[in-house]
């Protein structure tokens, strides 16, 4: 790198460049991290890379960083947590405006206390809110959140080439030229780098209620699961294998069944209609802890212990498609509404390219006979080497590669770490 | 041309005056020719044969967009969709549909009801207008507030590229690979590519619906009353008003539904969902509505009521039209607690110009549509309703606002684009424009600020075109 310390130091305040012991991350040893204070400072950092040549990944909290492919190069660090704080929360208009480093747990508790709700979860409770629309995080209220894309109303991006741009706005329906906002959602970093977001809020449900059932021996769950989904207070619908249910509902662990949990949320009337139709299942009722649970149940094995991959696929299929990863071998949670399915494949002691070989072509396989796509969202670094994890190419890649050309022509942001190695 | 055979080819003066212009009337340009494809093997191949003789070429559906969108600028070829209207398939279980692009908004959820189903977006225009062209420009529809606009309900794409290559982006599954190209594409106004099958959504018909019609006694109070009902957590499917102005040209047309000529605004609300939650739902409005000065709150108790109360809202449009050969319609947004100080401006604004100007809004969404009534032969009338439209859009802005909510940029509003966006942000959407299509041929001289392509055939239009910001 041709990148001077003392010039980024100069250009972005000494105490936005931190030296440290060398992380390794995601297989490249790094020992510097750019904190930029603000979003001037932020395009300016981008700036002096690109003409620097030189390459960053780009981390909020890092909740993320280990899903992608291994980066072409890397230089350091970009982190965006000192891009912090809520400026603005209108509890009359539904909408806030914050800052890209900030915790969506604060976000969250912000809404709540004004009456609102951030339809926007991550599987990590220390997530960033940018980090979370970079990477279109889902977490179980998926089902009635949709993605993260569609409740951003406007945004703040600092392109790879150091503009510091705005697209969209503050008002909640916008036709005003291009939506790049779509864009920048899941782009995991490697167009620009998200600085703020204006946001749509959502009315907190009147009541909420978390259910618990433990379906018969035997039963894979998917026509209930899916029956849940549509009644018309559902917000998150999960289904459980018998391997992970004790970890969500440690009071009712029943070998060899699978546990169906729903969160009902609305009108109190609706609420009460909503759940005497599940009644047959003859379900407890939990706390909401519960769907925390779930969502760290999104996050096993961590890739130490394992392979996980997220797949999302057309709910009417899921069934057939959950065939092929169970003789896999793979304990599953499933999202059946949403179309979600984590498949996490244990690796043990000396597990070798064979063992992630089947579970590779388990995970191809389902996503195919169910009609979505599949991506391998955690793995030892050995594990990746030589697949794309975000499975198979999409038929668009060649324009895609052409979007990142005209907005990182000099390979600046996470290169190599995104779809097809852009 | 010979990919599609002289009868679906157009190129006579008399059979492309049709297409001289669309919704927008002010906005006038000849196409070159026009052709019907049939499907997307006929677009792709159009294409290429654009390509190879150096035309630009825009897609068209039924023509009713708001912004100029569909004209074909540079003695381009206009490729019109509208015999691609075939629904290729609706899977009830999985609610969705593939469409052509050239079905009809209105059709869709016509042939979606036996299922139980409809498609949500439904622009004023639903009876006529094709999902093809409502994917180009995003549109919503009174019941966006709830239901989302156009791109919450396109599930995929296919299209043809500007190079005649066909793409699939999205995936019926909801969640794709990669740059959410389909994000991206939805709302681009065809200034990307030839979309020739769409997948769509659809949602199950609500179980029940209710419909309120409130008499307030000027718009200010209408609009608390909007403010209340959104800050008390409810989500109606819609939120609409219609002001005094509008009250008096729709009482006088055959569109009258009964209202009291003497009302400052109306708000029409509608609450759809579970039959068990919706009477406490209306009761609620009822009351903020009432606390809010509403004289007079009626609750629709069928149908027929139901489609009364909305002829005060849908009627506005033919209501104005009627009263002058040219009827401009404005799009722009606020943020909804500044909506009764914009609407004030904006009628004094009319008023000073000396303009016919009346309000009907998604006052939920802060969706503002002026009405012009006009007649473009007279050239001061002409060029007072541009200045007024310049100088709300300027108002709308200064408030918070955007210079559109669903119609689009299109030619109407591009020169009006930096009052929003600096040099830098309109350069990261021509980074968008330029990987798909690097030499700009696919409807060129829309979205972007520019002076190259003129507006050509109308006079008075050009000089519309040449309004300095």
């Amino acid at each position: 790198m041709s990148l001077d310390p003392e010039r980024l130091g100069r250009a972005l305040g000494g105490d936005a460049l931190l030296q440290h012991e060398p992380l390794d991350v995601a297989g490249v040893k790094l020992a510097t991290t750019l904190r930029p204070a603000d979003g001037e400072r932020l395009a300016a950092a981008l700036r002096l890379l690109d003409e620097a040549g030189a390459a960053a990944l780009v981390r909020g909290r890092g909740t993320r960083l280990g899903f992608g492919n291994a980066p072409r190069r890397a230089d350091l660090l970009l982190e965006t947590t000192r891009l912090a704080g809520i400026d603005v929360l209108d509890a009359d208009e539904g909408v806030a405006h914050a800052a890209a480093g900030t915790p969506l747990a604060e976000l969250h508790a912000a809404a709540r206390e004004a009456g609102w709700e951030l339809p926007i979860e991550a599987p990590s409770p220390d997530a960033t809110l940018g980090g979370a629309l970079a990477s279109a995080a889902a977490g179980p209220r998926v089902l009635r959140h949709g993605p993260p894309r569609d409740h951003v109303l406007g945004l703040r991006v600092a392109l790879a080439t150091g503009e510091r741009t705005t697209c969209g706005g503050r008002v909640v329906k916008n036709v005003t030229g291009y939506d790049l906002m779509k864009l920048h959602c899941g782009a995991f970093g490697t167009l620009g780098v998200i600085e703020a977001a204006w946001l749509r809020l959502r009315p907190l449900p009147e009541e909420t209620r978390v259910l618990c059932a433990w379906l018969p021996e035997g039963e894979p769950g998917f026509a209930p699961g899916l029956a849940a989904a549509r009644l018309g207070s559902a917000r998150a619908v999960a289904l459980v294998d018998p391997a992970l249910a004790g970890r969500v509902d440690p009071g009712g662990p029943v070998r060899g069944r699978r546990l169906l949990v729903v969160e009902l949320g609305g009108a109190p009337e609706e609420v009460r209609r909503d759940r005497a139709a599940l009644e047959a299942h003859d379900p407890a009722e939990v706390g909401p802890e519960a769907l925390q649970r779930l969502a760290a149940l999104q996050e096993t094995p961590d890739p130490a212990h394992g392979l996980r991959f997220r797949l999302v696929l057309r709910p009417t299929r899921l069934e057939a498609a959950a065939a092929p990863l169970a003789r896999a071998g793979a304990a599953l949670l499933a999202y059946p509404g949403a179309g979600f399915l984590f498949a996490g494949f244990p690796l043990y002691e000396g597990a070798d390219e064979l063992a992630v070989d089947a579970a590779w072509r388990a995970a191809r396989d389902a996503a195919r006979a169910g009609g979505g796509s599949f991506a391998l969202e955690a793995a030892p670094l050995w594990a990746k080497s030589g697949r794309d994890v975000f499975g198979d190419p999409p038929e668009a890649l060649a324009l895609m590669r052409a979007l990142k050309a005209r907005f990182d022509p000099r390979g600046v942001l996470n290169p190599g770490r995104f779809v097809g190695g852009i | 041309m010979a990919v599609v055979g002289r009868e679906r080819c157009l190129s006579r003066p008399e059979e492309l005056f049709a297409y001289e212009c669309d919704g927008l009337t002010l906005h006038r340009a000849r196409p070159a020719a026009v052709v019907l494809p049939l499907d997307t093997g006929e677009v792709a191949r159009i294409v290429r044969a654009c390509r190879r003789q150096g035309v630009p070429f825009v897609a068209r559906g039924a023509g009713t967009g708001l912004s100029g969108g569909a004209l074909a600028l540079g003695g381009g070829v206009v490729i019109e969709c509208a015999r691609m209207d075939r629904v290729l398939e609706l899977d009830p279980l999985e609610r969705y549909a593939v469409v052509q692009p050239g079905v009809v908004n209105a059709r869709l959820s016509e042939l979606a009801a036996p299922h139980g189903l409809f498609y949500a977006p439904d622009p004023s225009s639903q009876q006529a207008c094709t999902i093809g062209g409502n994917v180009a420009e995003n549109s919503g529809g009174p019941h966006t507030l709830k239901y989302g606009t156009t791109t919450h309900h396109v599930l995929a794409v296919q299209m043809v590229l500007p190079d005649g290559e066909v793409v699939r982006l999205g995936s019926v599954a909801g969640w794709a690979p990669g740059y959410d190209l389909l994000g991206a594409v939805v709302g681009s106004e065809g200034t990307l590519g030839v979309v020739t099958e769409v997948t769509v959504r659809l949602l199950p018909l609500p179980e029940a619906v209710e419909t309120l019609l409130a008499v307030f006694p000027d718009v200010v109070s209408a609009c608390r009353a909007v403010g209340e009902v959104i800050r008390g957590g409810l989500v109606p499917a819609a939120l609409e008003i219609v002001d005094r102005r509008t009250i008096e040209a729709v009482e006088a047309s055959v569109y009258a539904a009964g209202l009291p000529r003497d009302a400052g605004a109306v708000l029409l609300a509608e609450l759809d969902g579970a039959p068990e939650a919706l009477a406490g739902q209306v009761e609620r409005v009822r009351r903020i509505a009432g606390a809010a000065g509403a004289t007079r709150v009626e609750v629709a108790r069928d149908e027929e009521e139901r489609q009364r109360f909305w002829r005060a809202r849908k009627g506005a449009f033919g209501a104005m039209g009627r009263l002058a050969p040219d009827l401009y319609v404005h799009d722009a947004v606020v943020p909804r607690p500044r909506l009764p100080e914009v609407l004030e401006a904006v009628c004094a604004i009319g008023d000073r110009y000396g303009l016919k100007l009346a309000n009907v809004f998604h006052a939920g969404d802060g969706n503002l549509h002026p009405n012009i009534c006009f007649d473009r032969r007279d050239p001061d009338e002409l060029r007072r309703v541009v200045a007024a439209g310049e100088e709300i859009l300027r108002t709308c802005v200064e408030a918070g606002g955007v210079i559109t909510g669903e119609h689009g940029i299109g030619t109407e509003k591009r020169d009006y684009m930096p009052l929003l966006f600096s040099e830098e942000d309109l350069d990261a959407m021509r980074r968008l424009r330029a990987a798909f299509d690097p030499d700009g041929v696919c409807n060129p001289g829309k979205v972007f600020p520019t002076t190259r392509f003129c507006v050509e055939s109308d006079p008075k239009a050009r000089g519309y075109d040449r309004v300095p910001l």
